[in-house]
């Protein structure tokens, strides 16, 4: 697989959230050009096409970024404001999913130009019906500019 | 108590350095009088002895000032250390708080998750011990989950920056009773509200009071056929006791001072769901207004939980 058809980016530090994310995605045949890092600094080498995905093309589409905010080397936040304070980047809907719930995490990411923040439940069956009806709207129903 | 005040009266005294040489000075003076009424003259040396007295009196008023504001300075010090002590611990606590909400619940889906996961796609290899086993764990991950959640709720509670304003408590009733009600879906409780003053605190942590209150009648009034939860208020002088009533399982009033505890539970598990936080959230959310809160019951008929918020003069200062 080419990372130039890569639709989703998943940026997830916790090995067993990530297998649950893209089960979860998998259902509803959401996941077939999704790429899964584990830390910030490695989402930041894809998205801007460089490090280890020098070879991707920074134009091309993606779909959606889901990005948990707590992770090692560079957190969510940092990867939020990297991303929507670049005129190249700043189109990609980011979506939030994370354990937190915390009130100034939300706040901070909206105020960095975040497109949506989903706190992950922790009962499954939820989280399943969390992650595919986001997946359903940001992959399908969503219209992003070309 | 009395023994006490008079050994601080004396030690108070015993500061006083210019006590003594002003009792000398009017001494001095009454002398002085005297022999100006019989004299008719005052010597120098009386004079001079006037004047020495004067400055000794002036010194002594002199040190014990500075003494004082030393004094002072060091319990300034002193608070200023605690407070920061007291910041440090403060914010040492959210910090917990947020790896609780944060750091806890991973685990604890990755198991809800992938035990969910073995019971699906495994579900022809598993027979029925094992899916009841399986069951066991989901179950009590579920469990696991809303301790994790009241025990946040516990720490907002006790932490949350307190916002004071004016609050209608009946919109608030009525809306946090028909929240329980299309949760719980039942529709044989009925509300009878009384008319009750709006009161001066945070409507967040209010909110949660009553929630948790209305939340338990709806909860313990489960078996009744008829259930009828009351919530009224009294004003009193100086605070409003506001009170949430109902016709349910009531309790034991030998156990009355165990309701607040936290974790504490008047019935087994399988009986009525439930943590054992609620009520301790309702105690500090009331405290941290400056009011009390109390419970009253009896087994089969009822329980009442009273609790007390102080009107708006002085509020602020009161509650924490």
């Amino acid at each position: 697989m080419g990372f130039n058809e890569i639709e989703v980016l998943l940026v997830e530090d916790n090995e067993t959230d990530a297998e649950l994310t893209i089960r979860a995605l998998r259902r509803k045949n959401l996941a077939n050009n999704l790429v899964w890092v584990k830390d910030g600094e490695e989402a930041l080498e894809f998205i801007f096409a460089t490090g280890r995905y020098f070879e991707r093309e920074i134009h091309d589409i993606l779909k959606l970024v889901l990005l948990d905010l707590r992770m090692p080397k560079v957190d969510g936040l940092e990867v939020i404001r990297k991303i929507k304070g670049d005129e190249r980047t700043n189109k990609i809907p980011i979506v939030v999913l994370t354990s937190s719930k915390e009130d100034k995490d939300i706040v901070e990411s909206y105020n960095l130009g975040v497109n949506s923040y989903v706190s992950k439940p922790v009962e499954f069956d939820e989280f399943r019906e969390a992650v595919s009806t986001l997946g359903l709207y940001w992959m399908l129903l969503n219209k992003s500019p070309e | 108590m009395r023994i006490l005040r008079l050994f601080h009266k004396s030690g108070q005294e015993k500061n006083k350095a210019w006590l003594a040489p002003a009792i000398l000075i009017g001494l001095v003076v009454f002398i002085l009088l005297i022999s100006l009424v019989v004299d008719g003259i005052i010597t120098e040396d009386y004079f001079r002895l006037l004047m020495v007295l004067l400055i000794v009196i002036m010194t002594a008023f002199l040190f014990e000032r500075i003494d004082k504001v030393r004094t002072l300075n060091k319990m300034n010090e002193k608070l200023k250390k605690q407070t920061e002590k007291l910041k440090d611990a403060n914010e040492e606590l959210e910090t917990f708080a947020y790896s609780v909400s944060h750091d806890l619940r991973v685990p604890l889906r990755a198991i809800d998750g992938f035990s969910r996961i073995l019971m699906e796609d495994y579900e022809d290899k598993l027979d029925s011990e094992g899916k009841r086993l399986l069951n066991i764990i989901q179950e009590n991950t579920h469990k696991m989950g809303q301790l994790i959640d009241d025990i946040l709720l516990l720490s907002r509670a006790s932490h949350q920056k307190m916002k004071f304003r004016e609050i209608d408590m009946e919109e608030l009733v009525k809306r946090v009773f028909e929240e329980q009600r299309s949760s719980s879906q039942s529709q044989n409780v009925h509300l009878k509200l009384k008319h009750i003053p709006p009161a001066y605190g945070d409507r967040t942590l209010l909110q949660q009071v009553f929630s948790n209150l209305i939340s338990n009648s709806f909860k313990f009034t489960e078996p009744a056929d008829e259930r009828i939860i009351e919530v009224g208020a009294e004003n009193g002088k100086n605070e409003t006791t506001y009170y949430v009533k109902d016709n349910g399982m009531g309790f034991n009033m030998k156990y009355k001072d165990k309701l607040f505890g936290l974790f504490g539970r008047l019935h087994g598990t399988d009986e009525f769901k439930g943590t054992g936080v609620g009520l301790s959230i309702v105690q500090r959310v009331i405290r941290r207004h400056g009011g009390t809160v109390w419970g009253e019951g009896e087994i089969n008929k009822g329980a009442t939980f009273y609790f007390s918020i102080p009107h708006k003069k002085g509020s602020e200062e009161n509650g924490f």
